[in-house]
């Protein structure tokens, strides 16, 4: 599942960065980094997660999924903390107070404390893609709302699974139907006459 | 690509970048028919006669637009115009997709 969700960031990070050279807006050159960063951490992920099954979960190399997993939270991380900035932006919100605040964010560790972080920031990028499709009504800003929307529901997800393990397999279906949805806007995208 | 001096993105909602400008002249004469004339120009693409003179010439030097006619001028999209503009779309829905404005 991390690498269809891999391909897919991928692809929209070209598609960004296809708008910059065309365009030369800065927006979309974050939107760039956002999504290679995200695409990046689940590649790292997702790759651990392979050798540790190839390995038949050997126990020296259970330390690799962890990795795996710290590596995609900080790429995670990093990418919404991007958005988040480009949306304040957008709406003027954006000061210097706020970016120091945001940076020690960064800094933290893998826990359930930085996974409620990751929410808080979806859930921010979620409601700001909510007024954009409330403003513009088109089918490609309804999936974008759709895709963060379903992103911050795998993480709650993720959150839970540190609480009883049946919710893993929930974040990784709410994870990849969030990155397809984004994969439904860009076919919807291309299509544009 | 289209080259640009400037896109001041923290300006764009008070000013319109000089990239917007020249869309939104290559958007009117693709309205008109692609057979635009200097007045439907100059009001559907909201600029001075001075400017609009300076952005059809520099939209004439990368070939965007050609210019045809020889008591009125009528200024069309060039094939590379075109595709700029249908590129430009995608660009603008895949951004506009995201709530960010180009």
């Amino acid at each position: 599942m991390e690498f269809i969700a891999f391909a897919i960031a991928m692809a929209v990070a070209s598609q960004a960065m296809k708008g910059y050279r065309l365009a030369r807006e800065r927006t979309l050159l974050y939107l760039n980094f956002s999504f290679l960063l995200l695409g990046a951490g689940l590649l790292v992920d997702g790759l651990a997660n392979l050798i540790v099954l190839l390995s038949k979960f050997h126990r020296n190399l259970l330390f690799l999924s962890r990795i795996g997993y710290t590596i995609d939270f900080l790429a995670q991380l990093v990418a919404y903390v991007i958005l988040v900035i480009v949306y304040l932006q957008q709406t003027r919100a954006w000061n210097s107070q706020l970016a120091a605040a945001a940076l020690p964010l960064v800094l933290l560790e893998n826990n359930p404390l930085t996974e409620l972080v990751l929410i808080f920031l979806l859930v921010y990028i979620s409601g700001q893609s909510a007024i954009n499709y409330n403003v513009s009504k088109t089918t490609n800003s309804l999936l974008v709302f759709g895709a963060f929307t379903s992103l911050a529901v795998a993480h709650v997800f993720f959150l839970l699974f540190t609480i009883a393990p049946i919710f893993f397999p929930f974040a990784h279906i709410s994870q990849l139907f969030g990155f397809l949805l984004l994969l439904g806007m860009l076919f919807k995208v291309n299509q544009t006459q | 690509m289209m080259p640009s001096k400037q896109h001041p993105t923290s300006k764009s909602a008070k000013y319109r970048s000089q990239f917007r400008i020249y869309v939104d002249i290559m958007r009117v004469i693709q309205r008109e028919g692609n057979q635009g004339k200097p007045t439907r120009i100059l009001y559907g693409a909201n600029l001075s006669h001075d400017r609009l003179v300076k952005y059809l010439s520099e939209l004439k030097a990368l070939a965007v637009i050609q210019e045809s006619g020889a008591d009125e001028k009528v200024y069309s999209l060039t094939q590379k115009g075109i595709e700029f503009l249908n590129n430009f779309r995608k660009v603008e829905a895949f951004a506009g997709a995201f709530g960010f404005k180009i």
